[in-house]
């Protein structure tokens, strides 16, 4: 099913977006300049689109891990089951990744 | 890994040996455990990102700088660079073979041990130096 290859991007996608949590972190250690610059950059319209996908990448890839670990226990294998499955990971992750951003960023703050 | 052409075939042959025969059942169990620590470590993330995104330095050693933030998400850390470098491997297998993958190999390790590292000490100094 399609939903398989969505996890391995996923997964790539997360393998890219650490850099960008640990340049954040580097960034804050390193002085009050680097870290004013990395929020400029992050705040940014662009900055915070990647931000925004990679929450979802994250929830999502979460989601379709923890489906590994039922699939691991023969649950959920069947024809039909696949991709009912596949569908509620979809509608959780996005409902998921705009829970986070309505409650911490667009009301939060 | 020998050189060898990928097929159908190949992967269900157990002879082939496709991918690492010694190895493969460990680098399974390290994702599975890897994972499970990687929901604890977005659920520190979430947390750390929403407090603190665009925050000034003094903000960021008051959250991050505190031990019982800082320590366990620069742990958290570790673990995820291990299920990164360990997940990359498992795309490596699937598309490369002998010296390119060794070659891929070499880089995917090099780049998630950077993460580690920088990311460690960036937490460390915080916690410690402020
Ligand atoms: C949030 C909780 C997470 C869970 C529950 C989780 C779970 C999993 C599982 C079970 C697999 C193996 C899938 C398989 O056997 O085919 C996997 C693969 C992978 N994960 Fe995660 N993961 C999480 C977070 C992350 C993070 C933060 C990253 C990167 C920094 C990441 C990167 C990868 C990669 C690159 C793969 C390989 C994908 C593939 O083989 O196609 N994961 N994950």
């Amino acid at each position: 099913m399609a939903m398989s290859i969505v996890h391995r991007a996923t997964g790539i996608a997360n393998y890219a977006g650490s850099s960008l949590l640990v340049l954040w972190l580097a960034a804050a250690a390193w002085g009050a300049e680097p870290l004013n610059l990395v929020n400029a950059i992050y705040g940014s319209w662009l900055g915070q689109l990647v931000l925004f996908g990679y929450t979802w990448s994250l929830i999502h890839h979460m989601l379709g891990g923890l489906r590994h670990y039922v699939w691991d226990l023969i649950y959920g294998l069947e024809a039909g089951q696949r991709e009912a499955l596949s569908w509620a990971n979809v509608i959780a992750s996005v409902i998921l990744t705009l829970l986070v951003w309505t409650i911490f960023v667009w009301v939060g703050n | 890994m020998r050189e060898q052409i990928l097929s159908k075939a190949a992967i269900a042959n157990p002879k082939t040996k496709y991918g690492d025969a010694k190895a493969s059942t460990r680098h399974f169990l390290l994702q599975r455990l890897s994972g499970i620590s990687n929901v604890l470590f977005l659920g520190f993330l979430i947390f750390i990102v929403t407090r603190l995104a665009g925050e000034d330095r003094a903000e960021m050693v008051e959250v991050i700088g505190n031990a019982w933030i800082g320590l366990p998400f620069a742990v958290l850390l570790v673990i995820v660079t291990l299920h990164m470098r360990n997940g990359m491997r498992d795309i490596l297998e699937d598309y490369f073979a002998g010296r390119t993958y060794s070659l891929y190999m070499t880089l995917n390790t090099m780049w998630t041990l950077a993460i580690a590292v920088i990311g460690v000490f960036s937490i460390l100094k915080l916690v410690f130096w402020g």
